[in-house]
């Protein structure tokens, strides 16, 4: 049941969640909550729902819940649009950004942050406040002008566009961050940025969801708690250790637990 | 008896009688008793019914022509009204205006022979030198325009013509020619209502290494259609032909082109783009004929629309016809909807889907502008584009 008291400790609250794609059932009855301050790792085998529970709770369209709760901070999501969700403070590092050939992503990039103070009812952040808050936020992550004038990930490199995703993370200032397999085509140097630039996102009133096949990016970002997700439902739990028997047995043994 | 046979329309007995007693009113009188009005059992005219716009007769002119931009205050401004033509602002050296008798022009087919008929006589204009002062063409709700345009060797001219009725019959009709290593660039804008029709031909032949460049920004009405016949008549000629088309309600727009290659070492570059949503209809025809003569041809054209609503239609008809050996010539045409997967990364960012959309759009249509070398009509083309997209998707 959602509570409505913002001190919620519970700030992702997933209860029974069933989710299906084109008729076909992929998540089974996920429960996982995720506490405020916390960050939580995802880890499972192709085709587990990884990126379906990402894109349920998101609003992707085509990702039907059928069953179950969702909710961020005590408010339902479930029954709000994509964009009011990340206005909520939801964001989505996906695993394959895509490519907005056309608009500038400094354009795309203001457009997005007046439209969730907007929808906040916040007022519009001025163009030189922006630009500092650009240039900043740039150079930490090693995001140069050249890319930030370009259109929005047109020609960028599988590296350059997992930069940009937690570029665009930290200047939308996000409550509660899910990275769809954020590590998924970094060489070692690039995730050591990306991990920097996640890391400085963690906070006592911000929540993460990380999910990923491998554990490598877990040495990174370090989790406060380790999920398996198999065949549509949560079916082991642990702390980080949990990561490291992963990647000695692989998921095996998961098998026959969905 | 051609008259008898034929059953006429309430549009086409109208027209019989609108056409003045000259020689060209003649020919296009002759033309629609013999013919009736294009319409869809006409190849040409398959999409783009002009007997079925004009059953009911013509619709009587409203709106405005517009105001001059800002950016063309420094313009010669040409005013094409129903009554007759009138000239605002400074003219340079080296432009010569005359006008003529309007003749009979043949061959060019029956909007172009129906917007001769209409005007009462022909603007010359004639460019010894280069211009640096744009000029323009404003044609009035119901106005009937009739230009020659002659551009000497190596002279330059900038050329925005616009027709914005919101209701009646408009034409158009110009006749370029683009002297040895003359540039032509023009910027077209046409902007109607539900009731307006909008109809222009254009016939330019480019002498060698002369260049005609046009950008069309159309927005339709009850039916408009911008006719482009280009002969790159000289060695080395080229031509650019970019066009926009935004169409909302119950609109209907129709770029139609034609570029023949008579010479060799030419070059074409086409760009179409459309949006288009509810119940309106974009039409675009694209034919590039190559002769024989014109070796080491180099053209490219492409279309490519977006299919905003359930009921909207775009009709496309590329053509390539080639018969020279030793050419580079390639052409595409998609049409499609919106990029969902874009639409919901957009989305996910907190972009709200209408003001999405709008952005996906304006990205979709813009490059056709980029060729615009006039900052201030570059601009101003653009604002029209984004204030028709905010105004479709709220």
């Amino acid at each position: 049941m959602a509570q409505k008291s913002l001190k919620d400790p519970l700030m992702l609250n997933i209860n029974n969640l069933q989710v299906e794609v084109g008729g076909t059932p992929i998540i089974k009855g996920l429960t996982l909550q995720v506490p405020a301050g916390q960050v939580h790792a995802i880890m499972g085998p192709n085709g587990a729902g990884k990126s379906t529970l990402s894109y349920a709770l998101t609003g992707r369209d085509g990702y039907e819940v059928v069953g179950g709760t969702a909710t961020l901070n005590g408010e339902d999501l479930l029954d709000l649009a994509p964009e009011e969700r990340a206005a909520k403070g939801l964001f989505l590092s996906f695993q394959y950004p895509l490519e907005i050939p056309g608009v500038p992503t400094l354009t795309f990039l203001r457009t997005a942050l007046n439209a969730q103070r907007k929808a906040r009812g916040e007022g519009e952040i001025s163009v030189p406040d922006f630009m500092k808050l650009s240039r900043d936020v740039a150079k930490k992550l090693g995001v140069t002008p050249e890319m930030m004038k370009r259109p929005l990930n047109v020609g960028f490199s599988g590296g350059e566009k997992k930069r940009m995703e937690i570029y665009q993370m930290a200047l939308l200032d996000p409550r509660f961050m899910i990275l769809d397999e954020t590590d998924s085509g970094l060489d070692i140097d690039a995730l050591k940025v990306v991990s920097e630039g996640v890391n400085a996102l963690r906070g006592p009133d911000k929540g993460m969801l990380v999910i990923t096949h491998y554990q490598r990016l877990l040495d990174h970002i370090k989790p406060d708690r380790v999920h398996v997700l198999a065949g549509g439902r949560i079916v082991d739990s642990g702390g980080p250790e949990l990561a490291l028997a992963l990647e000695a047995d692989g998921y095996d043994r998961y098998k026959d637990a969905a | 008896m051609a008259l008898a046979e034929l059953t006429i329309s309430a549009g086409e007995a109208a027209l019989l009688n609108a056409f003045p007693p000259t020689e060209a009113g003649d020919a296009a009188r002759a033309q629609i008793a013999a013919d009736g009005l294009p319409n869809r059992r006409v190849e040409a005219f398959k999409w783009t019914d002009l007997r079925a716009a004009l059953a009911d007769g013509i619709p009587e002119s409203d709106g405005s022509a517009g105001l001059i931009p800002a950016c063309l205050q420094d313009a010669l401004v040409l005013d094409f009204a129903p009554d007759g033509f009138g000239l605002e602002g400074e003219k340079d050296l080296g432009l010569i205006i005359e006008t003529e008798d309007s003749l009979e022009l043949e061959g060019a087919g029956p909007l172009a022979t129906m917007a001769a008929g209409f005007a009462p006589r022909a603007v010359v204009l004639r460019v010894t030198q280069s211009q640096s002062r744009p000029v323009v063409l404003r044609r009035h709700p119901g106005a009937p325009m009739r230009v020659r345009l002659e551009l000497d060797a190596g002279a330059r001219l900038t050329l925005i013509d616009t027709g914005l009725a919101t209701a009646g019959l408009s034409t158009g009709l110009l006749e370029i020619e683009i002297g040895s290593g003359a540039e032509l660039v023009r910027y077209s804008l046409q902007n109607g209502d539900t009731q307006a029709i909008d109809l222009t031909h254009t016939s330019v032949d480019v002498a060698d290494t002369g260049r005609y460049q046009a950008i069309a920004l159309m927005f339709g009405g009850k039916l408009a259609r911008a006719e482009t016949h280009v002969t790159l008549a000289g060695e080395g000629a080229s031509c650019l032909i970019h066009g926009a088309y935004l169409l909302s309600g119950h609109t209907h727009a129709d770029m139609t082109t034609k570029v023949v290659h008579a010479s060799p070492n030419g070059q074409t570059r086409e760009l179409f783009k459309g949006a288009v949503q509810d119940r309106a209809r974009g039409v675009f025809q694209g034919k590039i004929l190559v002769e024989r003569a014109a070796q080491k041809t180099d053209a490219r054209q492409n279309h490519h629309a977006l299919m905003l609503s359930e009921g909207a239609e775009i009709d496309a008809k590329p053509e390539l016809e080639i018969y020279a050996d030793d050419v580079q010539c390639a052409h595409g045409n998609t049409i499609g909807a919106l990029d969902d997967q874009a639409l919901f990364y957009m989305r996910q960012r907190g972009i709200p889907e209408a003001q999405a959309k709008s952005l996906l759009v304006e990205a979709f249509v813009t490059d056709v502008f980029d060729a615009i070398e006039h900052e201030g009509v570059r601009e101003w083309f653009s604002e029209l584009a984004r204030t028709w997209l905010e105004a479709s998707s709220s």
